[in-house]
């Protein structure tokens, strides 16, 4: 039988703090979109939206947009160590991901236009599995480039294909 | 000439390939052909077409064998083909994975075998030849994997081939218990009764009387009649698929070459060798059919067939008793595959949500049925019969619970769930690449997790479902020592 030996610990470190507003961003063009959507859906097609539903939809957007930027932030979290990077993502459903450092395969750096006005970027990495890519948000650009070079040089110093 | 020359050199495709198509399309046109003959007028729809179907195969093949060329390197494989479009393709000796030989009954006639060298780098990363003589493909494929090994003295031959399982005709029994099988009926069913629909002959019947005295006898007695024959005509067309694709099976394990061959098929043979050193486990598939008959199935979890696609998994066993298939488990990862009694279970939490997931959306049926019938236009009869639902789903929440379990050996991790589609996957601790541990809102409330091992090989993930989260950090603390540990609070 396998003793337990506790359960994990949160990883270490936050992203980015303007990584919250960046989410708020996405969350509230996201919602104002889907709006939009149903209004417009409204003039073509004569459809009747009563008014207590669109009071519903603003007031659960509305708490999407303020809320849902502050939990992220404090489950969206990562470490990395000598041996292993681990991740934590997701708010309703958590998830964490472990991958032992001789495993690791690629780093990939990602930045999208938006992330670059808001001075953040995007690390992945991945293993030789499909099911693994451990994915970490919306970092400080110094932060994500700084990581980058010390995983690659971490993984290029272990051998094997990794598989 | 050395060998090292030899290898060198370009090679091509064995000339007689050129007869594979044209005769795949005479056989296609056969019917046609067979009307010209006998009844002696070919209709009036174009001759040249016909000709032309002949033609354009022939021309595509001597196009291809032309410019279709192969040799190996000092370390790789180079492909190159295309006449106007070059198309260059290599793959390092040491990526190849797997090497198949297929042989459809033209390929069998003419002496030939079409070879899949499968490289496991990307989702394409298949290399085709189509086709070799069947010596020159064994000695490519003994090649391949002697480079692939590296390290192993070649030349091993077949000599020291141990067979660790071979056919029995019996086994057909097991076939119309799995999904394939059915798949296989029903395709065959629908191939053999498509055309007829909405033809004339269909609506002719719909106009006889038989219909009118088919309503005179009893329903129930056409619905069970019906549901009998259907059920046999499933059952027979299973065992036919089955015969035709296991026929001959065997799996042996060449002990010099660290590689096991699996070789089958009645018409179209096929044989697979998987490197010992891709192996990083097996599946034993116990869906509920087999489970309740006493059977199942082994496929292996190898790198380098392609992603979460099950028909390039690689058989080990096909459906067979379950005897056979776990002592060949034991054989193939070198350990007893788990006792029952070796499985811890998951828990009263887990146990709860087995239940509650499988019965609450299963009472909406008869909830519905009884509202429906409550408005008064619906029987309550029906309502009544809907009670069966959660019935049987609460059934099958006790069996996927009573399944549910986990266990770590020396070297392997095993994991055994499901019920309808119930598997035991046996995965090799040194091939988990990762871990998942993944807990939605009500998980977390029960403080339970789900717990992936990643892997490259096979689907990529094993789920081990709704275990307590501390039994889980320490379940892959003990299977990969000096990972997670230092996570733990």
């Amino acid at each position: 039988m396998v003793e337990p030996t506790g359960v994990l610990r949160d990883p270490a470190n936050l992203v980015s703090t303007r990584a919250p507003y960046l989410w708020r961003l996405g969350a509230l063009t996201r919602s104002l979109v889907l709006g939009a959507g149903a209004g417009l859906a409204e003039l073509l097609w004569d459809v009747d939206v009563p008014l207590w539903l669109w009071a519903g939809y603003a007031a659960a957007a509305l708490g999407y947009v303020t809320v849902m930027p502050q939990f992220r932030y404090r489950v969206h979290r990562w470490e990395t160590t000598g041996t292993a990077v681990y991740t934590q993502s997701g708010w309703l459903t958590r998830e964490r991901r472990i991958a032992p450092m001789s495993r690791v395969q690629t780093v990939d750096f990602e930045q999208s236009a938006v992330a670059r006005a808001f001075g953040l970027a995007s690390v992945t990495v991945t293993t030789a599995s499909a099911a693994g890519p451990l994915r970490i948000d919306d970092l400080d650009v110094a932060v994500a480039q700084q990581l980058v070079d010390e995983l690659t040089r971490r993984a290029e110093a272990e051998h094997g294909d990794a598989t | 000439m050395t060998e090292l020359e030899h290898d060198q050199e370009w090679r091509r495709l064995d000339l007689r390939m050129l007869l594979v198509h044209p005769v795949n399309e005479v056989v296609r046109f056969l019917p046609f052909l067979i009307g010209l003959f006998v009844l002696g007028s070919g209709g009036q729809d174009g001759g040249p077409w016909h000709y032309l179907g002949v033609a354009v195969p022939v021309a595509i093949g001597v196009v291809r064998f032309a410019s279709t060329r192969f040799r190996i390197t000092g370390a790789q494989i180079e492909l190159r083909r295309g006449v106007l479009g070059r198309e260059i393709r290599t793959a390092r000796l040491d990526r190849v994975r797997t090497v198949e030989l297929t042989a459809s009954p033209i390929h069998r006639v003419l002496r030939l075998e079409k070879v899949k060298i499968g490289t496991g780098s990307t989702e394409d990363g298949t290399l085709e030849l189509d086709s070799l003589g069947t010596v020159e493909a064994a000695r490519l494929r003994r090649e391949l994997l002697d480079r692939a090994g590296a390290v192993h003295p070649a030349e091993g031959g077949s000599a020291d081939a141990e067979v660790l399982v071979r056919f029995d005709p019996g086994w057909a029994r097991f076939a119309p218990l799995t999904t394939s099988g059915l798949v296989v009926a029903v395709a065959a069913l629908g191939a053999a009764t498509g055309p007829f629909l909405g033809s004339n002959l269909e609506l002719r019947l719909a106009d006889a009387s038989v219909v009118e005295q088919v309503r005179n006898v009893a329903l129930p007695a056409v619905v069970v009649l019906g549901g009998i024959t259907l059920l046999l005509i499933a059952s027979t067309l299973g065992i036919v698929g089955y015969l035709l694709a296991n026929w001959n099976f065997t799996l042996t394990r060449d002990v010099a070459q660290r590689t096991f061959h699996v070789h089958r098929g009645a018409l179209t043979t096929r044989s697979t060798s998987i490197d010992l050193d891709r192996l990083r486990g097996v599946e034993i598939h116990e869906p509920l059919g087999l489970r309740v008959a006493g059977g199942g199935r082994l496929t292996a979890i190898a790198t380098g067939f392609a992603r979460r696609s099950d028909e390039n998994t690689a058989p080990l066993v096909p459906a067979a008793p379950l005897a056979v298939v776990r002592a060949v488990a034991g054989a193939v990862i070198g350990e007893e595959p788990g006792s029952p009694g070796t499985f811890h279970q998951h828990g009263p939490q887990a146990r709860r949500r087995r239940y509650l997931r499988a019965v609450l959306p299963a009472l909406l049926a008869p909830v519905a049925l009884g509202l429906a019938a409550a408005a008064g236009d619906w029987p309550w009869t029906l309502a009544g019969a809907a009670v069966l639902v959660p019935v049987a789903a609460a059934a099958l929440a006790r069996d996927r619970y009573a399944r549910l379990g986990h266990a770590l050996t020396s070297s392997h991790v095993l994991v055994r769930w499901g019920s309808l589609r119930g598997r035991t996957d046996v995965l090799q601790r040194s091939g988990i690449i990762g871990w998942n541990l993944r807990q939605t809102y009500f998980q977390r409330r029960a403080g339970l997790v789900s717990l992936t091992a990643t892997t490259a090989a096979g689907q990529q993930a094993y789920e081990i479902l709704d275990v307590r989260e501390d039994v889980a950090v320490g379940f892959a603390a003990a299977a990969v020592p000096g990972l997670v540990e230092q996570f733990v609070r």
